[in-house]
Formats: C-alpha cells, sequence, structure tokens
C-alpha cells in the first residue's frame, strides 16, 4: 500500500516536471516565433535593398571569427576546469594593447612598407599573442592554481578581482589615451565582390581566425599535449594516474587560449581602430555568450555560436527595427534566453548538471 | 646551493611587483620616501614568502638567501629605474607610452630635483643610496622570517582575559577622541584633524563590531549592545557635514550589502545584477517624487490634471510602493533563473542587470536618459527637511539597523536554515523536503526589498540621479564588501562597506588605486582568508576545517 502510494508520487512529480519542461520549450518557441515574425514585417515594410543585407551579413562573419578566437579560450578552460575565466576578456585586451605597441615598433622601424608589409603585420599579430599567453599563464599560476578544488564561488570571485586588476592596471600604466591603430596602406583598401564592399582588414580577419581555429583543432586532436588535455578534461585523477602532468596540461590550455584571445585582441584593434582598457570587456562577454549559444566546452559549438552570433548581432537591430544602440541588449538576451530555455546549448550534449 | 636559487626566484618575483608598483606610479605619490617604503614592503614580502615556508631553515641559509634575493630585487630595480632615467635625459619621450613615467616620479625616486632627471645630471650618490636601501631588505627580512618561524617560543602566557576587557573598551575609547576632537580646544591642524577624526569614528565603528563578537553569553550581548548602540547613535551629532555625508553613503551600502548578504551569503545565489534592484528602488522613488523631470510622467500628469511641479507621494508614502515593486522585480528577475547555478547565474543575473541600466539609458522619454531624474525630494517629518547629510546618515543608521535585525532573525528562522541548506548542497536540500522555489524566490524577493530601500534613500541623498550611477560597478563593490567583511556575516557588511566605501573617501590622494588595490585584494582575499575578515561562525567552521 505505501509502495504504491509511494510510486504514485514519484509518477506525478515526474509528470509535473515534464509538464514544467514543455511549458519551458512551448515559451521558448513562442518568443522565437514572435522575433521571427517580426523580422518578417520589419523587412517587408523597411524594404532595404539586397546589399544592405549581404554587407551587414559580412560584417556580422567577421565579428563572428573575433568572438569565436575568444570563445574557444573560454570553452577550452571550461572543458578542464569547469570554470568560467570571467578575466578571459581582459587577457584578449592585453593582447590588443600589446598589439599596439608592435605595431608602433614595426611602423618605426618601417617594416610595415614595401615587400615586408605582410611580415610587419604577421610580427604585430605574434606580439599580440605571445604576450597574451604569458597574461593567461600568469593568472593561471596567481590566481586560479591556489584555488583549485575550492568552493565554486571562490574561484568565480577571484576571476573578478583579475578582470578589474587587469583593466585598471592598463589604464594606471598606459594612461587614458585610446590606442589607436593606424592600418597600414597593405591593408586600408578594400575588394568589392560583386556589389558589396569588404575591407581588407575584415578578410584577413576572417581568413586568420579560420586559420588560427584550424591550428587549435589540429593541436587539440592530433598531438601529444592535445591528447593529454583530453585526459585531463575526461578525468583529472585517472589522467593523473596516467602519468599526465596535469598542472602543466592546464597550464597549456591556458597558454592556447589566450594566445587566441591575444590574436582576437589585435584583430579587434584593427577592425575598430582603437584599443582602451575596457575594450575587452563587452566582447568577453559577448563570447562567453558565444561560447554558451554553442554548448559550452565545446570546440566547433564555440565556432558556431560565434557566429551565429556575430550575425545576430549586425543584422538583429535592423531586423527588428530597433535603435542600434540595443545591439548589446540583443547579445545579453540571447544569453540569457538560450540558458533558459537551452542549458546545454546548439550542438551540446553535455548536461550541464555535469559538475566537478 | 638552493637556497641561493630560491634567494634568486623570490627576488625576480618581487621585482615583478615592485615595477608594476612604479610603473603605476606609486614613487610620484610617496615622494622622496618611496625609495625606503618599498625597501620596507619588499622585506616584508620577503619575510612573509620566506617565513611562512614549513620547514624551518637555519640563520646562515635564511641570510645566504636574503642577500641574494635583496641584491637581486635591487640590481633589476636599479636597472629599470636608472634606464628610465637615462631614456628621459636622452630626450625620449617616454611618457607617451608609459603614462606615470614623468621625470617628477623618477626624481621622486631616487630623491633629487626633477631637473636633475631632465638634463642627465644624475648623481652616483643617489643612484647608489636608492640601491643600498633596496639591497639591505633583503639580510633584514631573512631576520624577520628567522624570528616569525621561532614566534611560538617568543609568544608570552595566555593573555586573553586582558585582550578581551580591552577589545571591549576600545570602542568607547575612540567614541571619546572623536568627541575631543571635536572641541576647539583640542589643536590638530585644521584639515588633517577632519580626516583623523573620520577615521577615528570609522575604527570606532569597527572596534564595536569586534567588541560584540567578544559577549560570551545572551546577557553580556544585550548590554553590550545596548552600550555600543548608543556611542553609535551619537556619532553624527559629532561629525561634521562632509564625514556625516561619508558615512551616510558607507551606511546606504551596508544597508545594500545586508541585502545581498541573504542572496549570496545566506542562499548561496550569486547574483552579479544586484544593481538592478538598487536602480529601480532610486528609479521608482524619483518618479513618484520628482514626476515632473521625466517627460513621459509630466505628460501623463497634464493630461489628468494633477500639478506638475510636486512630489506624488512623499517619502515615507513612497516605501511601500518601493518595497513591492523591487520584490516584484526580484521575483520577476528570479523566476527565470531557478534552475541555474553557480557562474551561470552570475552571467545572466549580470547581463540583466546591465540590460536593466541600457534601458535606463535609452528610455529617454520615460527617464530622460542620461541626463537624468534631477530635485528628487529629500525626506521630511513633520514639516522639518531630512536632506542634510547628518539626517540621512541617521536615516542610513536606522534603515541599517532595522535591516539587520531582520536579517539576523530571518538567519535562525526556518526560511534562513533552509537557504543554508540550499548554499551547501541544492539536491539534498531538495530531499529533505525544502521548496526549492519558494526559497530562491524569497531570497531573491528580500533581498531586492532592501536593494530597493537603499536605492530609495540613495536617490533622496543625491538628490539628481543618472544611469550612470548603477554600473555594474555598483554590483561588484557591494559583493567585493561582503567578501572582504565575510560571506554570511552581519558584522562583515559593516567593515567590508567601511573599508571598500569609507577609506578611499578618507584617503582621496589614492583614489585613482582604489579600484586596482581592491581588485587585487579580491584575489589575495580569495586565496588567503576565503571566509573573510569578520567571519559567520558557521563559515568560519565550514572553511575551517577544510
Amino acid at each position: 500500500m505505501v509502495a504504491t502510494s509511494q510510486a504514485h508520487r514519484w509518477g506525478t512529480l515526474r509528470r509535473r516536471e515534464q509538464a514544467l519542461r514543455w511549458t519551458a520549450r512551448a515559451v521558448g518557441l513562442l518568443i522565437v516565433a514572435a522575433l521571427l515574425a517580426r523580422a518578417v514585417s520589419v523587412s517587408i515594410s523597411e524594404n532595404y535593398p539586397l546589399t544592405f543585407w549581404v554587407s551587414q551579413l559580412v560584417n556580422g562573419l567577421v565579428l563572428g571569427g573575433v568572438y569565436a578566437l575568444v570563445a574557444l579560450g573560454y570553452t577550452l578552460v571550461y572543458g578542464i576546469l569547469l570554470m568560467i575565466n570571467f578575466a578571459h576578456g581582459e587577457v584578449m585586451m592585453v593582447g590588443g594593447v600589446a598589439g599596439f605597441f608592435g605595431l608602433q615598433i614595426a611602423s618605426s622601424l618601417g617594416w610595415l612598407s614595401g615587400a615586408t608589409a605582410a611580415l610587419g603585420l604577421l610580427f604585430v599579430l605574434l606580439v599580440g599573442m605571445v604576450v597574451a599567453a604569458l597574461t593567461g599563464v600568469t593568472l593561471e599560476r596567481v590566481a586560479y592554481r591556489p584555488l583549485r578544488g575550492a568552493p565554486r564561488l571562490v574561484p568565480l570571485i577571484s576571476a573578478i578581482g583579475a578582470s578589474l586588476f587587469l583593466q585598471y592596471s592598463v589604464l594606471l600604466i598606459f594612461g587614458v589615451r585610446p590606442m589607436s591603430y593606424q592600418r597600414p596602406a597593405l591593408i586600408a583598401d578594400g575588394v568589392r565582390l560583386g556589389p558589396v564592399f569588404v575591407p581588407y582588414t575584415g578578410l584577413i580577419i576572417f581568413i586568420t581566425s579560420l586559420l588560427l581555429m584550424g591550428a587549435l583543432v589540429a593541436i587539440v586532436q592530433y598531438t601529444r599535449l592535445g591528447r593529454a588535455m583530453r585526459a585531463v578534461a575526461t578525468d583529472k585523477e585517472a589522467a593523473a594516474l596516467m602519468g599526465v602532468d596535469v598542472n602543466q596540461v592546464i597550464a597549456f590550455t591556458f597558454l592556447l587560449g589566450s594566445a587566441l584571445a591575444g590574436a582576437a585582441g589585435v584583430m579587434l584593434g584593427f577592425h575598430n581602430s582603437v584599443i582602451k582598457f575596457n575594450s575587452g570587456f563587452i566582447p568577453g562577454l559577448k563570447a562567453f555568450t558565444a561560447a554558451v549559444l554553442g554548448g559550452i566546452g565545446n570546440i566547433p559549438g564555440a565556432m558556431v555560436g560565434a557566429l551565429v552570433l556575430g550575425i545576430a548581432e549586425s543584422i538583429g537591430p535592423s531586423a527588428l527595427g530597433i535603435p542600434a544602440e540595443y545591439r548589446d541588449i540583443i547579445a545579453f538576451s540571447v544569453l540569457v534566453l538560450v540558458l533558459i530555455f537551452r542549458p546545454a546549448g546548439l550542438l551540446g550534449e553535455v548536461a550541464v548538471e555535469k559538475r566537478a | 646551493m638552493s637556497a641561493a636559487l630560491s634567494g634568486l626566484r623570490t627576488g625576480a618575483i618581487l621585482f615583478a611587483v615592485l615595477a608594476y608598483l612604479i610603473l603605476a606610479g606609486l614613487p610620484a605619490r610617496l615622494g622622496d620616501a618611496s625609495a625606503l617604503l618599498f625597501a620596507i614592503l619588499a622585506s616584508g614580502l620577503f619575510a612573509l614568502t620566506w617565513g611562512r615556508q614549513r620547514s624551518e631553515q637555519s640563520l646562515p641559509d635564511l641570510l645566504l638567501r636574503g642577500i641574494v634575493g635583496g641584491l637581486t630585487l635591487s640590481v633589476l630595480v636599479a636597472l629599470l629605474m636608472g634606464g628610465m632615467a637615462g631614456l628621459i635625459a636622452s630626450g625620449a619621450r617616454v611618457q607617451t607610452v608609459l603614462d606615470k613615467m614623468t621625470p617628477p616620479a623618477i626624481a621622486a625616486w631616487f630623491g633629487v630635483p626633477p631637473v636633475a632627471i631632465t638634463r642627465g645630471e644624475l648623481e652616483a650618490a643617489a643612484v647608489l643610496r636608492t640601491w643600498l636601501v633596496l639591497a639591505a631588505a633583503g639580510p633584514l627580512s631573512s631576520l624577520l622570517a628567522f624570528g616569525w618561524q621561532h614566534r611560538r617560543a617568543i609568544e608570552q602566557a595566555d593573555l586573553e582575559q586582558v585582550r578581551r576587557w580591552l577589545a571591549r573598551l576600545l570602542p568607547f575609547a575612540l567614541l571619546g577622541m572623536v568627541i575631543a576632537l571635536g572641541d576647539p580646544a583640542v589643536t590638530i591642524g585644521g584639515n588633517q584633524r577632519g580626516t583623523l577624526r573620520l577615521l577615528l569614528a570609522m575604527f570606532s565603528v569597527v572596534a564595536g563590531l569586534v567588541a560584540w563578537r567578544t559577549a560570551r553569553s545572551g546577557r553580556e550581548q544585550v548590554i553590550l549592545g545596548a552600550l555600543l548602540l548608543a556611542g553609535l547613535a551619537s556619532l553624527p551629532f559629532s561629525l561634521d557635514q562632509f564625514q556625516n555625508s561619508v558615512m551616510g553613503i558607507v551606511f546606504i551600502f551596508v544597508m545594500m550589502g545586508l541585502g545581498l548578504n541573504i542572496v549570496v551569503g545566506y542562499a548561496g545565489l550569486l547574483d552579479l545584477g544586484y544593481v538592478a534592484f538598487f536602480a529601480i528602488g532610486a528609479y521608482i522613488y524619483a518618479f513618484l517624487s520628482a514626476p515632473f523631470s521625466s517627460p513621459w510622467f509630466s505628460q501623463q500628469l497634464a493630461q489628468w490634471g494633477l500639478p506638475t511641479n510636486q512630489p506624488l507621494l512623499s517619502f515615507w508614502q513612497a516605501i511601500p510602493p518601493i518595497m513591492v515593486l523591487a520584490a516584484f522585480g526580484g521575483v520577476l528577475l528570479g523566476t527565470p533563473v531557478l534552475r541555474l547555478r553557480g557562474d551561470y547565474l552570475a552571467i545572466v543575473t549580470l547581463g540583466f542587470g546591465e540590460i536593466v541600466r541600457l534601458f535606463m539609458l535609452n528610455l529617454a522619454d520615460l527617464t530622460n536618459g542620461p541626463r537624468g531624474l534631477l530635485n528628487i525630494a529629500p525626506p521630511t517629518i513633520f514639516g522639518y527637511d531630512l536632506g542634510n547629510p547628518r539626517d540621512i546618515f541617521i536615516l542610513a543608521l536606522v534603515g541599517s539597523g532595522l535591516i539587520a535585525f531582520v536579517s539576523l532573525r530571518l538567519e535562525r528562522s526556518r526560511l534562513g536554515r533552509a537557504w543554508v541548506a540550499i548554499r551547501e548542497d541544492e539536491e539534498a536540500a531538495q530531499a529533505m523536503g525544502i521548496h526549492l522555489v519558494r526559497a530562491k524566490l524569497l531570497a531573491f524577493a528580500i533581498g531586492a526589498t532592501f536593494a530597493g530601500l537603499a536605492g530609495q534613500l540613495y536617490a533622496a541623498r543625491q538628490v539628481n540621479i543618472f544611469p550612470d550611477n548603477f554600473t555594474l560597478f555598483v554590483s561588484i563593490d557591494a559583493l567585493a564588501l561582503l567578501i572582504v567583511g565575510g560571506m554570511g556575516s552581519i558584522p562583515g557588511v559593516v567593515l567590508g562597506a567601511l573599508a571598500l566605501k569609507g577609506l578611499p573617501e578618507v584617503l582621496r590622494g589614492v583614489d585613482e588605486y582604489r579600484i586596482v588595490a581592491f581588485a587585487a585584494l579580491l584575489v589575495i582575499m580569495m586565496i588567503a582568508k576565503p571566509e573573510g575578515i569578520l567571519p559567520a561562525q558557521r563559515t568560519k567552521a565550514e572553511l575551517g576545517e577544510a
């Protein structure tokens, strides 16, 4: 008798939970449908030319490429440590600042004109990547490693502290003047693809970010260290027992993620023509959104999520007929909606509940 | 050999720290004493690194480390500063890259007039002096570390009883000094005397908190608590306008911190968008008391034929609607995030906070956009205007007292214990029959209510409010004060607010370094003392055993 009533109760509970889940899905679908309807009605009434949409799409792809590089850093670290490296956006900013100084050096040495121009640009990119990688590794060593195994709130707060520290240290040391990236003659122009004008910077950013992502996937899939990374992500203790140096692998993960972020910082510098002490914060949040959108911990997911977000952000305001100032709201709303309705992300199969 | 290597390593790491401080412009602030102060800092850090190591070292070993470490550090710093001086003397424009590396800053480091740097007439004696001062820090710190490692032997008999009575007397002694300093018969030069008084007032509050914790029994708590409250009540009347206004903002943050304490400290829901509720309280009070400064509201008033130049509700009448609306906001933002935990929750709430601010910035019709809402009415009582800093401070004190009382009662209630259970293990709490949805939403709603009230008082204090008053940094400030004081600890909130909101006001000169300093503090606290300075008994027990 008791047993049956227990079983009955569990059944009710399960049914209630299922009902809740279906309600959530229904609400999510309704929201998506409403947004689509709005977009269709606006695009009919506003009647923008097709070239406008295509150039917005190109813009979105470029932005998405930059976000993807940063999002990969979040995803790599989350995959291994199950923690959000809140200061990752600032690592990107530090890369951008370093790239600015690299650019000054390169242009004062005359590397950016004539035959060596491409090599000069590569030098700028490398400076950004190396400095960002060093920053990321130091960050891990100082602010995160001592806290491994602490309650989850503790490293997060430490990360917030590190993020503020990096931002305001750059402000203190280099002053408030924004650092403006002058585009060298080689990439100042653009190319006309049919009716759409694509600046070289956009083209280079997109191609470089694809190349870097390819390199990352190759490292993770085919090298010894990449195998160690995957092992540590699956099970830290077991990997340690198999002779993997867990600390070294984690440091290497930070190195990889931060180098990509550094590259993104330099690209963002060229894209926006300026880098400031707080340039990393909002892009960092958006890249995090992208990582969550694709399913955090999932490498292809980060890339897909970033491209989707980049496009949503550049097309969204005009498609929904709202002022362009609301583009930040779009990114935040995407983040909130994804976390509420599909916390595992677009490509994620890992349940959010998987916890250390 | 290993000692020498360790000295080399520590010296290099400390060089990174000192180089950071130098590049951040500290020598310019400290003036001629900077080399000496840096040496003291360095020896403290050296001693801390070596003294805390588990294995005890022999004195010669420590000395070797100290000498090598001091030499490494001082040579590297000398190279850095000498290089800067050389660059400036050669006419390079260092300041365009490194903002703080001005000739006066470098001159201050070497203790010479700035002209000597620009002309390149830096004497060898000055270089040698600063180098020697810094190099001496190494061996000095070895002695300190040696003493630290052998402190057990030095420590005296049990002084606890004496210490406890001293702790109880201290706040009253400090209060006495605050009052005495207000008397013109006591002379300590004009401006500095005010600063000293403000500092003493803050320390007396902190000392009071420490004293309260020494109470052992319930009766002791009541007597001591009553005495301390009486002392606290005398503060607003013995401080001047500026001091009162600083203490007012500190206690408004105490109100807010106590609210956040319920959400984060008790229920363990890390909310980074807490400023949203603070803003909601402030804006609703602004709409109710200054509807004429919002274009949409004044239009509505005119349509309904209501007078457009006076408040709709007074400060006191506005309290209930603000509490209800803030609580509603808490439930509204809390419902969608019920399933999220930890860092996900933090990011989503951060997003919410930013969305609220962006709306305030962009809904210009309603909120007047970045131009803000102006001429918010002060609270009044029987026709007497309570807008001056002293009365705001009293109101903030009363508000914090009430909120602290409610928090204290909640902490030990069924609901409070349910929150702690959720914080520790959500599944286990649910299995024990705790209604997760109800408990979490109540935490969000109660926390939001307190923040709303703090926001109302803040709006009344500021008179004019702008979206820029409600950035993410307010949330982070509130969180940081919780962490510094100790999560879940009511005295900790007061201490944290005094340390993070009060001290920077006193030490005006270091305002530039405020954010960096407390960012570093967050990281250091998490590593060294994650339970906070005045931890709650419960967290102390939990983290103590780990």
